[in-house]
């Protein structure tokens, strides 16, 4: 049978890789708008007459570049195995509790990483909760938190979901007959996992493992909060003061950025080829012996990654429950609804926006040979590790100097634009990881049954690939909202988000109103996180 | 394998779409080139809960309506650079004289009248008339009362550099107002002085934040026992956490680390309503917003007459020396500043 739809396959061969006009025209124009910031930042660095040479040479720069590498190398090794091993425990195995674990496993990625870094600083720097805590007992010795150490803790525990999400959604999809094969054959869990399950998982692991790269690359909250000298913390520190070092600071990380994802593209290209799927229920693998151990382990990441900082801002909540109008939470205030509310709509829609305009290029890279692919796909990919302040700065740069632009400028479909540039990767990597996912065969099966290009999508690409779509959508869903700089800078004057003010709150010590907006931040992206993501993505359970 | 149905079961799915998308809609129709309709548009770099009651009680009191874009100050002074001659800002409000002061070089301020730049005295004003300090933050050492003995502090900031503060201050390098200072110091001192002294600084295991909030949370800590910070953050800490061990030691009145910087206000030479955006300047420099600022942000007021209060009222502005002339650098002086700290080693 395989052999006969290979034959079809071969024999429509041409017209398989031969990319429809369309979707060629669409995907190249939406790549061209991802071009945008670094295109800005070539004319930025010719404007200013910045001399790149010169500052790669300097000291303080390569040690930038160094951090910046050492970290983000550190940080993405750390992140995917520990969001590989949590989607095989939570989805493939007996874990207890494993609904609340898929539940909250995704929203560390909710959590601003500089809230992270005052909550690690809270608890563990000198003098901090848990080293208080833990005193009495003869602990007084603790990790240095600032510097690489803290950095690369709380950058882990943020980011790991980026490969979670990913993870569990292939794993969901793979047949569970090859594992059952395995375990037939007298294999424990974990040689089942290294032998079957890894490969099977590649292209999803790879997938979240650049996207936390080149998140790590763009980081700056926690970098700076916990004082560890990357690009962007140089940037950052020259933004205003000498605009020059700071563009091409920018562009130095706008390369590097170019320069891995296609690097990762050249290794990735054979591993991302062809992959099953599995529409039977699954059954999870038994623990045994290992299970105490397999909770504990998820029970602490969820504890240092999400209730650490819920701890720390209910803290910081509290003192506020009897401020005045400067001190106190806002809880009262109008103002707060209207925040939360905004930031529920506006990450929705973004998300939807940025999953639908990078769709037809996850189409054209996964499915045909086209030239524009690669490189459209590159620049897509490598956009998100630029800075939010220098999207916006392009963004604003193109729109504002043009007329037609100006009528848009800093409108609600232009602040919607600053989303799809910044995050348009994540939802790049999971929709093409869901698309190269559908077996071909299925899709030549139908052609030769004569059904039609629209009706081939709906009925067999459209169901098969949701799941991986619906991966994407939460991810960028949960980037725009804790996203600060676009959206301070560009939404529609007196929009006010969640994510608008914690970062200013908490600059001017205003902690009480920053933690209960905080609080608030996770609970909206849980609940939407939940009703979107992950409630309709949970199998039927059978028992094992 | 996604459950199609489950996800788009109109009644769980369609009420939250139809919301969301009538929001969308509603939002699409504001926005553009004039989201403010003729309103005063105001970017301010001070935070809402900080300015914000007394921009609404502007608005009560007088004709004007201003409408606001918070965020911080360097990047709303990059924004409105970078929007050019086609800006529908009208006042820009400021932090730090940095983020103004950089504005102001790129002649992107229009001179203020007689009538406002006469309301504060004229070191706190840019030598051009280009904006108007608004409010006053003095820079102190704040220590931890538990574990430093107040009767030790130390008279001038070029102590700092000597043994018994080793690894134990905290500095914010690259935040705009330990830059200002250092700006200040070097329009007073001379380069190689405050070169030196920052060297001697970062020899002496000074330890580096990442802004003045995060310093007084250190102190706080314990983690260290010292930091250079503006003074208001101590006092906003203790408002929310009165247990917090922290407070402000002033040095000494002629010390160049006792130097008053201000948060500054400017109006926009491209504004289509200068005269509105003035009224505004003036709003903020009465008795009741300085009185108001004195008050409730614990800074200094700069104008009408209104006194300072708390622990700032020992500390009369009169006794305090500077900025004059010093501030004169701001606008060109900063890039020299930035790469002098990074030289220092200060951070590093």
């Amino acid at each position: 049978m395989t052999s006969l739809l290979d034959q079809t396959a071969a024999r429509a061969g041409r017209s398989v890789l031969r990319p429809p006009r369309l979707l060629v025209a669409i995907a190249v124009g939406v790549a061209l708008v991802f071009v945008a910031p670094f295109a800005y930042l070539v004319w930025r660095n010719v404007e200013l007459g910045a001399d790149l040479g010169q500052v790669l040479r300097d000291e303080i720069t390569q040690t930038a570049i160094r951090n910046t590498l050492v970290l983000a190398a550190a940080v993405t090794i750390a992140a995917t195995v520990l969001g590989t091993s949590l989607a095989w425990l939570v989805v493939r195995t007996d874990l207890p509790g494993r609904r609340i674990w898929a539940a909250v496993l995704p929203l560390p990625l909710v959590v601003p990483s500089f809230v992270g870094g005052l909550a690690l600083l809270a608890a563990f720097a000198p003098g901090g909760l848990v080293v208080e805590a833990l005193q009495p007992l003869g602990i007084d010795t603790m990790p240095q938190v600032r510097g690489f150490t803290g950095a690369f803790s709380v950058l882990t525990l943020l980011t790991f979901p980026y490969v979670y999400l990913p993870v569990a959604a292939r794993l969901r999809a793979v047949p569970i007959s090859i594992e059952e094969g395995a375990r037939a054959l007298g294999r424990g869990p974990f040689a089942v996992f290294r032998t079957v399950v890894l490969p099977q998982a590649a292209g999803s692991i790879w997938a979240g493992a650049l996207i936390v790269f080149l998140y790590v690359l763009s980081e700056f909250g926690a970098v700076k909060l916990l004082d560890y000298h990357t690009l962007t913390t140089e940037i950052d520190a020259a933004k205003l003061i000498d605009q020059s070092a700071a563009a091409v600071h920018s562009l130095v990380l706008g390369l590097l950025a170019l320069i891995c994802v296609s690097a990762e593209r050249i290794i990735t290209r054979r591993r991302m080829a062809f992959e099953a799927v599995s529409t039977a229920p699954i059954r999870p693998a038994a623990l045994r012996r290992w299970k105490p151990l397999a909770t504990a382990f998820v029970a602490a990441v969820v504890t240092l990654a999400l209730l650490l900082p819920i701890a720390v801002l209910g803290l910081w909540t509290s003192r506020g429950l009897t401020g005045d109008r400067i001190s106190g939470t806002g809880v009262g205030s109008a103002g707060v609804a209207t925040e939360a509310w905004n930031t529920a709509w506006v990450s929705v829609i973004a998300a939807l926006v940025t999953v639908a305009l990078v769709l037809p290029l996850a189409f054209l890279a996964a499915r045909y040979r086209s030239r524009a692919s690669a490189p459209a796909s590159v620049v897509v990919t490598a956009g998100f590790a630029l800075p939010g302040l220098v999207i916006a700065l392009a963004i604003v740069t193109w729109t504002f100097r043009t007329s037609v632009g100006a009528t848009l400028y800093q409108t609600f479909p232009m602040l919607v634009l600053a989303y799809v540039v910044h995050f348009g990767a994540q939802a790049l990597r999971a929709s093409q990881v869901a698309v190269s996912a559908v077996p071909r065969r299925l899709d030549d099966a139908a052609r030769s049954l004569g059904a039609g290009r629209w009706r081939r999508l709906r009925t067999i690409d459209g169901p098969l690939v949701l799941p991986g779509l619906a991966t994407g959508f939460g991810m960028v869903m949960m980037s725009v909202m804790k996203e600060l700089p676009a959206t301070r800078l560009l939404a529609p004057i007196e929009f006010s988000t969640l994510a608008t003010e914690i970062y200013g709150l908490a600059e001017e010590t205003l902690y009480a109103r920053a933690g209960f907006r905080s609080l608030l931040l996770i609970l909206v992206s849980g609940l939407l996180t939940w009703l979107l993501v992950i409630r309709p993505q949970s199998p039927p359970e059978q028992a094992p | 394998m996604m459950r199609l149905r489950t996800v788009l079961r109109p009644a769980t799915i369609a009420p939250l779409a139809i919301v969301m998308l009538a929001s969308a809609l509603g939002a699409c129709g504001g926005g553009g080139g004039d989201a403010c309709d003729g309103r005063l548009t105001v970017y301010s770099g001070r935070t809402e809960p900080l300015i914000g009651p007394i921009l609404d009680s502007f608005n009560e009191q007088s004709d004007i309506d201003v409408c606001v874009r918070y965020g911080d100050s360097a990047e709303l002074a990059l924004v409105i650079d970078a929007e050019g001659d086609r800006s529908e800002v009208d006042v820009f409000i400021s932090q730090s004289p940095g983020a103004i002061g950089y504005l102001a070089g790129e002649q992107r301020l229009a001179p203020l009248s007689e009538a406002t730049l006469g309301l504060v005295e004229d070191r706190f004003e840019s030598p051009n008339g280009h904006w108007v300090g608004l409010t006053g933050r003095v820079r102190v050492l704040v220590y931890n009362t538990d574990l430093v003995d107040a009767a030790s502090l130390p008279e001038s900031i070029f102590e700092l550099t000597g043994p018994e503060y080793r690894d134990k201050v905290g500095v914010a390098s690259t935040n705009g107002s330990f830059q200002d200072f250092v700006t200040a110091a070097r329009g007073r001192l001379g380069d190689a002085e405050v070169l030196a002294f920052l060297e001697g600084l970062a020899a002496n295991g000074a330890q580096n934040y990442a802004s003045n909030a995060a310093i007084v949370e250190a102190v706080g800590r314990g983690e260290i026992s010292y930091g250079l910070v503006n003074h208001y953050y101590a006092l906003q800490a203790r408002r929310e956490n009165p247990d917090l061990p922290v407070a402000n030691h002033f040095f000494a009145d002629a010390d160049l680390g006792k130097l008053i910087l201000v948060s500054a206000g400017g109006v926009l030479a491209t504004s289509d309503q200068p005269e509105a955006a003035e009224t505004l300047l003036q709003f903020l420099l009465g008795g009741e917003s300085q009185t108001y600022f004195s008050e409730q942000t614990f800074e200094y007021p700069l104008a009408a007459g209104v006194a300072p209060t708390g622990e700032l009222a020992n500390q009369p502005l009169a006794s305090i020396v500077g900025p004059e002339g010093d501030l004169a650098a701001l606008g060109g002086g900063l890039e020299a500043t930035a790469a002098m700290i990074r030289e220092s080693g200060l951070g590093r």
